[in-house]
């Protein structure tokens, strides 16, 4: 837990510069803008820390995005009920990750390779599906899940809150939280000891693909469209807020909680440059900047306790 | 050890803070926000430039933003709410997704402050649905600019011949208005016939492989319609790595100084000029007109001419 303090500490920070620096940014409208902005990426990054843990990585999760979305679309302009859609956009984002799953463990393909893969075969299925046009058009039923809110919170916020809640819980208190990280920090040992390692990994890759799929619903219905080009480079943006977030690139090491904070660092730098009026040209010298910074510093930390590094 | 990376981001922060230009509340001077689809092309980089221009010679003061990628319509949105909440007192915008980006208007509505679109319509249907409206449209209209670019090449071939399309981002308003208004001439041509059609997603690079291909699968294509310059600047360039400069001939769209550098020097036929410039000037100015309380006219149609030469 002392290491989510760092990245917490850093998060604070960047807030109290942000609130000297602009008077528009610490208002409850803003800061609500501010998490609302960060559950696309937030609630990806999720899965992609379940990845990383195992010592993974996942680049398909945005083509995934784009293809869930427009699964979604097609089953809902085929005339089935919404919320079947719905369903079927989440089965689409699940299969896919499954498939990483099984290239990763049964095919025994490098986690970066199978996913490479992934991530051109779904943007291609995601465009071939949509005849590369947008589908569009919505009940407000369903774009309530991106427009609502509950006493003031936006839908999104809650939703994001709640899929933090059930990951931490399931890292901390289960045995596939604690088998994601045994395999992260020694896979060998940890299947000479019995884990059934091949069964979890898959699990870990259907988890991202499923998350993204959720993603994907929540962009359907803030943008009341389906996109085959929706997603491009989520996947870096969530290997960030990962890696910011305290997470370790080798596995074995790193929670949730960081990424959520990783995740809102991202989003109130994004939010603060704007409210700044920086150009956009310095906005992602600055990203990068931040990134490369908190990475620096979470090193030098693991050095110095003598951990390992990246 | 925390203590470190703290002062290490306050300090990167602190300075990026220095270094930006800031001038919120440092005055009475009305602010507008033009958020474009990107920076990284040299017809949103023109249009930029004539509302600086304006908006200097007015005593406005302008925060320019834009998403990291064109077709990043949500980032886009993100944008224009968190200007939002700047107190921006009107916002320009051209908008990354014709339909998707109706409920940020929406939101700007809410917030009192008049909308002024540029170059690309929203969606009428979807501004009616969420009851959102815009003070305005400035913009050429694209589709009589493909018809400009379908009688060219119609003419140029003497109605007989086999031709190929490249296409923007599929679903974009602009782009889709080209490439309507160019079909629509190519159709009362019957001799004339579009043998492919496929997207490079308006970039450069993918104009060049999609060209490369057309031309191996159809080796007596005539003539190439561009949705954009850039992708007709693609195209010029698989053309000349076939060594066939000359025989196809290219049309684009934007009369980028590059693109009329190509016509000039005979590698590409012609392009149709749009005014980005005037565009974004237009776009400060109408903001202006509102801001002192007078009416702009719904429809603010900006020039659009064939340039060959």
């Amino acid at each position: 837990m002392r290491r989510e303090f760092g990245t917490l500490a850093g998060l604070l920070v960047l807030c109290v510069v942000l609130w000297f620096a602009t008077p528009h940014f610490l208002t409850t409208a803003n800061l609500l803008n501010v998490v609302e902005q960060s559950t696309l990426i937030g609630i990806i990054a999720v899965g992609m820390t379940f990845v990383i843990l195992t010592a993974g990585i996942d680049l398909s999760v945005g083509s995934i995005v784009a293809l869930s979305g427009v699964a979604m679309g097609t089953a809902f302009r085929a005339g089935l009920p919404v919320f079947a859609a719905a369903l079927t956009g989440l089965a689409v984002g699940l299969a896919c990750g499954l498939a990483n799953g099984a290239l990763i463990t049964l095919g025994r393909l490098p986690p970066f390779i199978a996913t490479l893969g992934m991530m051109s075969i779904a943007r291609g299925g995601a465009l071939m599906l949509s005849d590369g046009r947008p589908i569009s058009g919505y009940p407000a039923t369903f774009r309530e899940m991106a427009t609502g809110d509950v006493m003031g919170v936006p839908a999104p916020v809650l939703l994001m809150l709640a899929i933090y809640g059930v990951a931490h819980f399931v890292l901390t208190r289960t045995t596939l939280g604690r088998y994601t990280y045994a395999i992260g920090g020694n896979e060998e040992a940890a299947e000479l000891s019995g884990i059934g390692v091949r069964a979890y990994k898959s699990a870990v890759y259907g988890i991202a693909g499923l998350l993204s799929a959720v993603t994907a619903l929540l962009l359907v219905a803030r943008l009341d469209s389906a996109q085959p080009i929706a997603g491009i480079m989520y996947e870096l943006d969530a290997i960030a807020a990962v890696v910011i977030g305290g997470t370790s690139l080798l596995g074995g090491s790193g929670s949730v909680i960081g990424t959520l904070i990783g995740a809102l660092i991202m989003g109130v730098l994004r939010n603060g440059l704007n409210l700044l009026g920086v150009s956009s040209y310095l906005q992602q010298v600055a990203i990068g900047g931040v990134i490369i910074v908190a990475v620096l510093m979470d090193m030098t930390l693991r050095r110095r306790a003598r951990l390992p590094t990246e | 050890m925390s203590v470190k990376r703290v002062r290490w981001v306050a300090v990167f922060v602190a300075g990026l803070s220095w270094a930006c230009n800031r001038g919120d509340g440092a005055g009475d001077a009305p602010s507008v926000a033009l958020v474009l689809k990107t920076l990284n092309s040299p017809f949103f980089i023109e249009l930029e430039a004539g509302a600086r221009q304006a908006a200097d010679s007015l005593g406005i003061e302008l925060v320019v933003q834009a998403p990291d990628r064109e077709i990043d319509v949500e980032r886009q949105m993100q944008i224009i709410e968190n200007l939002l909440q700047t107190g921006i007192d009107v916002l320009t915008l051209t908008p990354s997704g014709s339909r998707e980006i109706v409920s940020a208007i929406a939101e700007a509505n809410q917030a009192g402050v008049p909308v002024v679109i540029v170059d690309t319509r929203a969606d009428a249907q979807a501004l009616a649905e969420a009851e959102a409206t815009i003070a305005t449209f400035i913009g050429s209209d694209n589709v009589d600019g493909g018809r400009i670019a379908g009688r060219f090449v119609a003419e140029a071939l003497g109605g007989q011949g086999r031709v190929a399309v490249v296409e923007g981002i599929p679903g974009h308003e602009t782009g889709d208005s080209r490439l309507r208004g160019f079909r629509e001439v190519i159709a009362e041509h019957p001799g004339i016939s579009i043998v492919a059609s496929q997207t490079a997603n308006w970039e450069r690079d993918q104009a060049f492989n999609v060209t490369q291909n057309m031309l191996q699968s159809h080796s007596d294509l005539q003539a190439i319609f561009a949705a954009n310059d850039m992708m007709a600047l693609g195209a010029v360039e698989a053309i000349a790595a076939a060594g066939r400069t000359g025989d196809v001939l290219v049309v684009g769209f934007d009369a980028l100084d590059e693109a009329r550098q190509a016509i000039r020097e005979g590698r590409m036929a012609a392009t149709i000029a749009q005014h980005p410039r005037d565009m974004g000037r237009l776009a400060i100015e109408s903001a202006w007109s509102i801001l002192q309380g007078d009416t702009v006219p719904a429809e603010q149609p900006v020039g659009i001419e064939l340039v060959t030469e």
